[in-house]
């Protein structure tokens, strides 16, 4: 059986790997290393955790391209803490990808272009109700 | 009252009597207690009115006492009589700000000198509630507040406000339990408190510092010592944490068997403990003392200490949360501890750390180390010399026996001079090690350099303990300077081991993130004089015999796995019997997978077990998942590449066609092989 959490993160990967990047039209968002390979497995592994914190508006994706604890009151107290290792985690996962995608194509200076626009993409395809930081660093709800 | 009272500016009263019912109200736009801040209060409305003036109206825009503020008070009293030295009120209310209004009575004896007030916000329940009895007389007067079942929510609204909001956002709670008060006209000069407080909620509104359903009793007094010069207040305090949990950011605590008793003063500067006791169910009981600045909420010193704690509660409880995403995110110890802790004027001065029989695990294979016995002491001027013994220990999969760690310590820097790790039958020696906090840069951590030696190591027991191949020989070698500056380890110079009765050179070594999620590491290996006999017959490839060269030039491995590589080897050059089994020549021609050919003199090739050659040749370029192969460079092909070179009789010549294979594909063809403990060559 399909997993539609699955399948929706593949569809999102997808949609950045085609997409080209504003200013830097030679970098390539689809470069496969072992190193982005691996990076997307865990990330997509624990999307499928996030996902109900990102629904119940508990973590929100912030306009520096990486997700931050909205509002812990929406967790019960004893999830705050793994929750918080969970966010810690992927923006591990977050940092080294864009700098992995960067040293990949050979511009480790495009670094912040990427984060950047992986950002953006991330905002545009969140789901409707799941919380967003605005370019002024408010919470907005999609 | 002895304090003058200034009214400021504008003020009036108004009696009006236009109609039946009188009506007094009085309006004060500013009112401050003289010659002290204590008490303020801005926008003043006070009416009475009425049949009989028994209705009365309080409002107060601000009130400030002692720094606090409260703003939008307001108390009414549809009841309200004056009348024999008596005033009293029913069916008051008071409300601030949003707050719920609060049912309040009163009644106040001028002639009896009492005070009794309610607060009842749930009428139906006769005994819950706030009353607050007090007398007075003479030069003193004393108070009781009893409460049952008090709601803490109720008392939301009533919290003062800093900076606009209420602090904490969101407070919930019942409390039972009685305070005494006593004092003189000078103010209150002894509090006790006796309560229980249940199901008791807080949060603030980012969430991360909450609490639920807590119990906690906690038995205080105060009393107020000294002459007007050196007056302070005297207190002890236990509290018991019954039940609940709090998250903290990061740590999240279940209460249960936890234990707080102090004893200090409080003057207008400190707050000081001079006695106190922490029990932490798990963990131990620890002695502390210090004080705390008044003004700034600082830590002003700590005195520290416990013997005998357990280190296994140490680590999950309290250090656990903050080693989230580093190496030793699953760290798991035992044993126990001691700790002294000396905090002066704001600053660390002293740290001492004992621990007994203790063992760390990371929990993830990396290491474990067991039988630590250490004491190891830190202050934060001049020289301190720790000693540290390990009984065992294992890096991944090696052991290492017992180690005797001369760690010398000057302020945040650590230094060993020269230190010895049994390995095996052999031994790691260290010296030189120097470590402190990264200080330019924009790397965070810290970083560290050493130098050593490997004295020889038998590579049966070396392979024994990876679980690889077995192999024979030694390994050992110097390890020129080592560092690692936060992100990168970094090798200067070229690590030389003896293996396979060669030479291997390990150089340009690097390894980025090595305890990271992603590490990766780039390394130049060159190979001189390798014995093919021991080598074949280590891997069990078919056995060949004579000398090889290799090199493998721009090694990058991502996890452990090589991404990428220039590899190269070709026969040594000098004299030596070079030989080659048939099993061999099999196993490098199915190398190159089913499209590759080996050019074998077939027709008299199965008479014999062994063949000369003069050279072999092959090579590899690792990119992307591809190896480009190729043979002897001299020797060049027009369709193919030559991988053994024919010589003596009877002599063999092995010529691959296939230039591009599949690493992996490579990599598993090539454990067949070597795992096949019996190779029977096929002739087709």
């Amino acid at each position: 059986m399909v997993n539609p959490l699955a399948l929706s993160r593949y569809i999102l990967l997808m949609l950045l790997a085609l997409m080209p990047l504003a200013g830097h039209t030679q970098a390539n968002i689809e470069i496969d290393t072992p190193a982005i390979i691996s990076l997307e497995q865990r990330m997509q592994q624990r999307h499928n955790q996030l996902n109900t914190y990102y629904a119940r508006g508990a973590v929100g994706l912030t306009r520096d391209g990486l997700i931050a604890m909205r509002d812990a009151n929406e967790l019960p107290l004893s999830a705050r803490q793994s929750v918080n290792a969970l966010i810690a985690a992927e923006n591990q996962d977050r940092n080294a990808l864009y700098r992995e995608i960067a040293r990949a194509n050979g511009h480790p200076e495009w670094e912040a272009d990427i984060r950047s626009t992986f950002a953006q993409r991330w905002i545009e395809l969140a789901r409707p109700g799941w919380w967003y930081q605005s370019a002024s660093g408010s919470w907005v709800r999609k | 009252m002895r304090k003058l009272v200034k009214i400021l500016p504008s003020f009036f009263i108004a009696i009006s009597s236009a109609y039946a019912e009188p009506r007094i109200t009085l309006s004060i736009d500013d009112f401050q207690s003289i010659g002290s801040p204590a008490l303020n209060s801005k926008d003043i409305h006070v009416s009475l009115t009425g049949p009989r003036a028994s209705v009365l109206e309080i409002k107060l825009g601000e009130i400030v006492v002692q720094g606090t503020s409260w703003r939008n008070l307001r108390f009414s009293c549809g009841d309200f009589q004056v009348a024999g030295g008596v005033v009293q009120c029913e069916g008051g209310t008071l409300t601030v700000s949003a707050s719920t209004p609060l049912p309040v009575a009163f009644k106040f004896s001028a002639t009896d000198k009492t005070l009794d007030a309610q607060i009842k916000p749930t009428p139906n329940e006769a005994s819950a509630g706030w009353r607050l009895s007090a007398r007075w007389g003479g030069a003193g007067w004393e108070g009781q507040l009893t409460v049952a079942e008090g709601q803490l929510g109720h008392l939301e609204g009533l919290l003062p406000t800093k900076g606009g909001e209420a602090v904490p956002s969101s407070t919930r709670g019942k409390v039972n339990g009685k305070f005494k008060l006593s004092g003189t006209a000078d103010g209150m000069a002894e509090i006790t408190a006796n309560v229980v407080v249940n199901e008791l909620a807080f949060s603030d509104a980012s969430g991360l510092h909450a609490g639920e359903n807590i119990g906690i009793e906690v038995n205080a007094n105060a009393m107020q010592v000294g002459r007007r010069k050196d007056r302070r207040w005297e207190w002890q305090a236990d509290a018991n944490w019954l039940r609940g949990e709090v998250f903290w950011q990061p740590l999240y605590v279940v209460g249960e068997g936890y234990r707080f008793s102090t004893e200090g003063d409080l003057d207008d500067n400190l707050i000081r403990v001079n006695k106190g006791k922490l029990s932490l169910k798990d963990i131990g009981e620890m002695d502390f003392a210090g004080a705390i600045d008044r003004s700034t909420a600082a830590l002003h010193d700590v005195d520290l200490s416990g013997d005998n704690l357990e280190l296994a509660g140490v680590f999950s409880q309290v250090l656990k949360p903050f080693l989230v995403n580093t190496p030793f995110a699953e760290l798991a110890a035992e044993g126990r501890a001691g700790i002294q802790w000396r905090f002066r004027n704001g600053a660390h001065q002293s740290i001492n750390l004992h621990l007994h029989e203790a063992a760390l695990d990371d929990g993830r294979g990396s290491f474990a180390f067991r039988g630590i016995n250490a004491h190891i002491p830190w202050q934060v001027q001049g020289l301190t010399q720790a000693s540290i013994s390990v009984r065992s220990g294992q890096f991944g999969k090696l052991p290492i026996g017992e180690v005797h760690v001369p760690l010398q310590i000057d302020g945040p820097n650590f230094s060993i001079a020269r230190m010895v790790v049994p390995v095996l039958d052999g031994k790691l020696t260290l010296e030189d090690f120097n470590a402190s906090p990264q200080v330019q840069g924009g790397l965070k951590g810290w970083q560290w350099q050493f130098n050593g030696a490997l004295s020889p190591i038998s590579m049966q027991k070396l392979t024994e303990a990876l679980g690889t191949q077995s192999m024979q020989g030694t390994l050992s070698g110097e390890i020129p300077g080592v560092s690692y500056n936060g992100s990168t380890i970094e090798v200067d110079g070229a690590l030389l081991f003896r293996v396979f009765d060669g030479t291997v050179k390990l150089d340009n070594l690097k390894v980025l993130d090595p305890l990271g999620a992603a590490p990766s590491l780039m390394a130049d290996l060159d190979m001189r004089n390798l014995d093919l006999n021991q080598l074949t017959g280590t891997f069990s490839f078919g056995s060949m015999q004579g000398r090889i060269d290799a090199s493998v030039k721009g090694l990058e491995l991502f996890d452990w796995k090589p991404v990428k590589f220039d590899a190269s080897l070709r026969s040594s050059e000098g004299d030596y019997p070079r030989r080659i089994s048939q099993a061999a020549v099999q196993n490098i021609s199915s190398l190159g997978g089913s499209g590759a050919a080996a050019a074998i003199q077939r027709s008299f090739l199965h008479f014999f077990e062994q063949f000369g050659y003069l050279e072999i040749g092959w090579s590899c370029s690792l990119r992307n998942g591809i190896c480009r192969m190729g043979g002897i460079e001299s020797e060049s092909l027009p369709h193919g590449y030559l991988i053994v070179k024919g010589g003596g009789i009877p002599a063999i010549t092995v010529i691959g066609y296939n230039r591009n294979v599949d690493w992996d594909e490579l990599v598993s063809r090539l454990q067949r092989i070597t795992q096949a403990r019996e190779i029977k060559p096929v002739f087709h």
